[in-house]
């Protein structure tokens, strides 16, 4: 593999505290995200991984701390707010539009792209026509990348997981995102897809230059592929740095084997 | 033959405003995964609207033509559907993001009985008639075929091609822009719509206010027919039977459900009335779905759904 740029801070994460209620879900977390690389957020279940991720993404507001998104800092963003600085993410329970057809899906990932007026569009007319094309050939670039062609036409929610997995990845990636946020991308895989997933993830990353943020709670595949990671247990930031640092870690060895007593 | 054909002609008829109507339902529903009770009680307000705002604006203005201040009218009383659309969207929807659909639905029965009222209050409760100057003579079609000819009523006929044009405007904006693409997002998923930057209280408000349309088209034809008055809300319950029969989720279903509802109804009332002692007219929509609901719940155009344990 080719060593890649890593470029500055793209996205700092600071001392941000989660609650529900009573419960903790993420205690003072800071780290930060470079430009061009793939960051991990590892951690037993319940560790707050997905938590951390929501609040990027705008899901959620966290009660203290700041997210800092290419030099412009937010404490209070929906998520369609984030999609529009850049943010692109995928789901952990696969969020598709079920009903809809595969190109539709990632189509609708362009929506923020899509600048020609209703009439226009409803028309087919002038720029309009030409614009929906160039979109729907960018779309297919993504199945091609995605090999997925021969599903185009079929509904997503008639796919078997792996490839609904895909569907729902080449939906974030038409979006053209400068951050990606991938929760548990290979969750629910057997190895082969998850030997495919993790292609896909190293070649978005390598080709197209796009900052991944990851989230697993298997260890394996996380130290093969990411620059990066962040080690979280029971909402508190417990290892950070690379994998190997990360691998020999008391804390993140403990929180994962546990501890005699 | 030709009574036949008179009755079949009958049946597409009041099938087509049943249309007109699920169609209102299956819109929200399908760009909101939102079963909107309130329908029923928008088409009464539609109508009630049109009527009293084609009665005030010749005197407001000083307006004679009858064909303008229909025009007025129309153009006021959607204004004001989008005004309503709105306040619904700010007022209610906005809080229930990410909700369960059955919150909603609850949400939406809140909202008809309010319509209800406030249209009442502000239009009057009584009986109006719309006059939009769609002829009211019959015609008689086929005279050379049969004798005496087929008897057709050429509102009707209007009704239908209004009807038509709807329909077809209504599938191109799903099917063929990135704002119907982004509706349908919505119904799918309102979170991951979000993610992709969808954005889901202007969509709300677009949905609500074609619906609220489609409502104004319903009631204007139904009330130049039978008179705006508080029974058109229960034209919205003969549409349910429509929406389960087409399944909840397709324009053309709504429209062919529709259809089959009105020409069932007429063709039994008429052959099978006289042997059981009649009104069938009343309950055979409802057979007809409930039969449906047992064998293909997912009506006949909507999509299965196949959820994995």
């Amino acid at each position: 593999m080719t060593k890649k740029k890593i470029g500055d801070v793209i996205l700092d994460v600071k001392n941000i505290s989660l609650r529900f209620g009573g419960v903790k879900a993420l205690t003072d977390i800071s780290f930060n995200v470079k430009e061009h690389e793939i960051r991990a957020i590892i951690g037993p279940n319940g560790a707050g991984k997905s938590s951390m991720l929501n609040c990027i993404n705008g899901v959620y507001t966290p009660q203290e701390g700041s997210i800092t998104f290419r030099g412009k800092t937010f404490s209070h963003m929906n998520s369609r707010q984030v999609a529009e600085m850049g943010v692109a993410r995928t789901f952990q329970n696969l969020a598709l539009f079920k009903g809809m057809s595969v190109i539709d899906n990632i189509m609708s990932g362009r929506n923020l792209r899509i600048k020609s007026n209703l009439f226009l569009q409803a028309l087919r007319i002038g720029p309009a026509q030409k614009e929906e094309e160039q979109h729907r050939e960018f779309v297919e670039h993504i199945i091609d990348f995605l090999e997925i062609q021969a599903f185009r036409k079929t509904p997503v929610g008639q796919l078997p997981y792996g490839l609904q997995k895909r569907v729902d990845l080449g939906r974030a990636l038409a979006m053209e995102p400068q951050v990606l946020l991938l929760d548990e991308p290979m969750a629910g895989m057997n190895l082969e897809e998850k030997q495919d997933m993790c292609r896909f993830v190293l070649d978005i990353n390598d080709e197209f230059g796009t900052t991944v943020v990851l989230i697993e709670h298997d260890m394996g595949v996380v130290m093969d592929i990411s620059d990066r990671v962040v080690v979280l247990d029971y909402g508190k930031k417990i290892g950070d740095g690379t994998p190997d640092e990360v691998r020999n870690n008391e804390d993140v060895i403990r929180a994962y084997l546990g501890t005699s007593h | 033959m030709a009574f036949f054909l008179e009755a079949l002609f009958g049946g597409l008829m009041a099938g087509m405003l049943y249309s007109l109507v699920a169609l209102g339902f299956v819109l929200i529903f399908k760009a909101s995964g939102v079963f909107n009770f309130a329908q029923g009680a928008m088409v009464l307000f539609a109508a009630l609207a049109m009527a009293r705002f084609a009665e005030w604006v010749p005197g407001w203005t000083g307006i004679e033509s009858r064909f303008l201040a229909n025009t007025i009218a129309f153009l006021l009383a959607a204004t004001l559907m989008f005004a309503l659309a709105w306040l619904i969207e700010r007022l209610v929807l906005r809080h229930l993001v990410n909700q369960e659909g059955v919150t909603l639905l609850m949400a939406t029965l809140g909202i008809t009985y309010f319509i209800d009222g406030f249209g009442q209050t502000i239009f009057g409760s009584d009986i109006y008639k719309i006059d939009v100057g769609m002829p009211k003579d019959p015609v008689f079609l086929f005279e050379g075929v049969f004798p005496g000819g087929v008897l057709v009523n050429l509102e009707d006929v209007y009704a239908a091609i209004i009807a038509a044009f709807l329909v077809a405007g209504l599938s191109i904006f799903f099917q063929k822009t990135a704002t119907g693409r982004a509706l349908r997002a919505v119904a799918d998923d309102h979170q991951a719509a979000q993610s992709i930057g969808i954005p889901l209280n202007k969509i709300w408000v677009i949905v609500w206010f074609v619906a609220g349309i489609t409502a104004l088209v319903a009631g204007i034809i139904w009330g130049s027919k039978l008179g705006v008055q508080f029974s058109l809300t229960t034209v919205a319950l003969r549409a349910l039977p429509v929406i389960i029969l087409g399944g909840l989720t397709s324009v053309p279903g709504a429209i062919i459900g529709g259809l089959i509802i009105g020409v069932g109804e007429k063709l039994s009332e008429v052959y099978l009335g006289p042997l059981v002692g009649g009104g069938i007219e009343i309950w055979f929509a409802y057979v007809l779905a409930l039969v449906f609901l047992l064998f293909r719940p997912q009506g006949l155009f909507g999509e299965k759904i196949i959820d994995r344990v």
